[in-house]
């Protein structure tokens, strides 16, 4: 059935499975878009979901009588709703600290690098190691290294990088505590303990955590990251609690 | 004052876009675009020369003017061949729309040899 077709009919309808066979059709419009948006701090998945949800919206909205394409008409759709997920949900995830976080593996790897080859390592062969894009890379390269203590963690709390920096006395025993971390890692799930395990207990590198849990070195890249940010924001609650 | 910030001519392949992603950030820093701002621009940049790209077209010309935002120029430039129309032109098209302001494509001969867009500096 043309898509004109199925539009009309599921208006006249309401079917919903003619509604789910539109968003299939479609669907892979939302991921082109979503992919335009990676690499601003927020997964991937996490766009494809909106643009997903956006399109499925959308299919209601649209108005198959007026000529317009529906590819033409949903595209603007599904990137306005994800512009105000980033206006809305992005400040949780700060794009200077994924920064930061992207230098400190930099550093690592390009020395793994260098003790496997003996070579200096291209932005291209971190960025396939890293499991990030080679933009990413170079961004992350060039990004300063000096933070002034005065400046905010960030937007939402003013607490300053001194205030939060951990003293012996206080902070710091206190994000040592074990209930803490206890705590903290509970609201892991078992793979992403698995992962913690291999990557700093037993210090595997990312190829051969990939290798024993029997996923991608980019698989592990990406819950690296989020399992990282899930145990800060964790320990970050416990410090303010 | 309208101010030219840089003007640029380059081979239209995948293989250069990072660098000029990256030249994009740079002029769109000095424009005084926010990050968000920025990053559209980029994915704008982007999509106009993978539009020029798969018109047919081996190089092109990229203009960025300071005009209180960032005015963008991206040219066609040498000879055509025949194009690869790609299903997510359309996509590319209305990403445009979408993002920019101001958005302008120019044809000849029914092929999209120019397009222009504008961001505008939102108050910094």
């Amino acid at each position: 059935m043309e898509d004109k077709e199925l539009f009309r009919r599921y208006r006249e309808t309401g079917d919903i499975a003619l509604r789910n066979e539109i968003v299939e059709n479609y669907l892979y419009i939302a991921s082109v878009i979503a992919k335009k948006f990676v690499g601003r701090g927020v997964e991937y998945d996490d766009l494809y979901q909106v643009a997903a949800l956006a399109l499925l919206k959308g299919v209601d909205r649209f108005d198959e009588t007026k000529g317009l394409q529906f590819s033409t008409f949903i595209t603007p759709t599904i990137t306005g709703e994800i512009k105000n997920y980033f206006r809305d949900r992005s400040r949780l995830v700060h794009l200077p600290r994924r920064v930061s976080e992207l230098r400190v593996n930099l550093k690592k790897v390009a020395d793994e690098f260098m003790t496997e080859t003996g070579l200096r390592p291209t932005a291209k062969e971190l960025a396939e190691r890293l499991g990030v894009s080679e933009e990413e890379v170079v961004r992350a390269a060039e990004a300063g290294g000096v933070v002034s203590l005065d400046k905010p963690v960030d937007d939402e709390d003013a607490m300053s990088f001194y205030e939060v920096i951990p003293t012996e006395e206080d902070n710091l025993e206190r994000i040592e505590n074990r209930d803490v971390l206890e705590s903290a890692f509970s609201v892991l799930t078992k793979e992403e303990r698995d992962l913690i395990e291999y990557r700093f207990v037993q210090e595997f590198s990312q190829t051969e955590t990939a290798k024993r849990m029997n996923v991608s070195q980019m698989y592990v890249s990406r819950m690296e990251r989020k399992v990282l940010n899930k145990l800060k924001e964790r320990l970050k609650k416990s410090l303010v609690d | 004052m309208m101010k030219n910030l840089l003007s640029l001519s380059f081979e239209l392949n995948r293989e250069l876009m990072t660098t000029l992603r990256l030249t994009t950030g740079g002029v769109c820093s000095l424009a005084g675009l926010d990050m968000d701002e920025t990053e559209d621009c980029k994915v704008c940049v982007t999509e106009s020369l993978l539009l020029l790209m798969h018109g047919g077209y081996s190089s092109a010309r990229v203009s960025f003017k300071e005009d209180g935002g960032l005015l963008v120029l991206i040219e066609a430039e040498g000879e055509k061949k025949e194009g690869q129309e790609s299903p997510d032109d359309g996509i590319s098209s209305a990403l445009l729309f979408a993002l920019a302001q101001e958005v302008n494509m120019e044809k000849e001969n029914e092929c999209l040899k120019a397009i222009g867009f504008r961001f505008v500096n939102n108050g910094r």
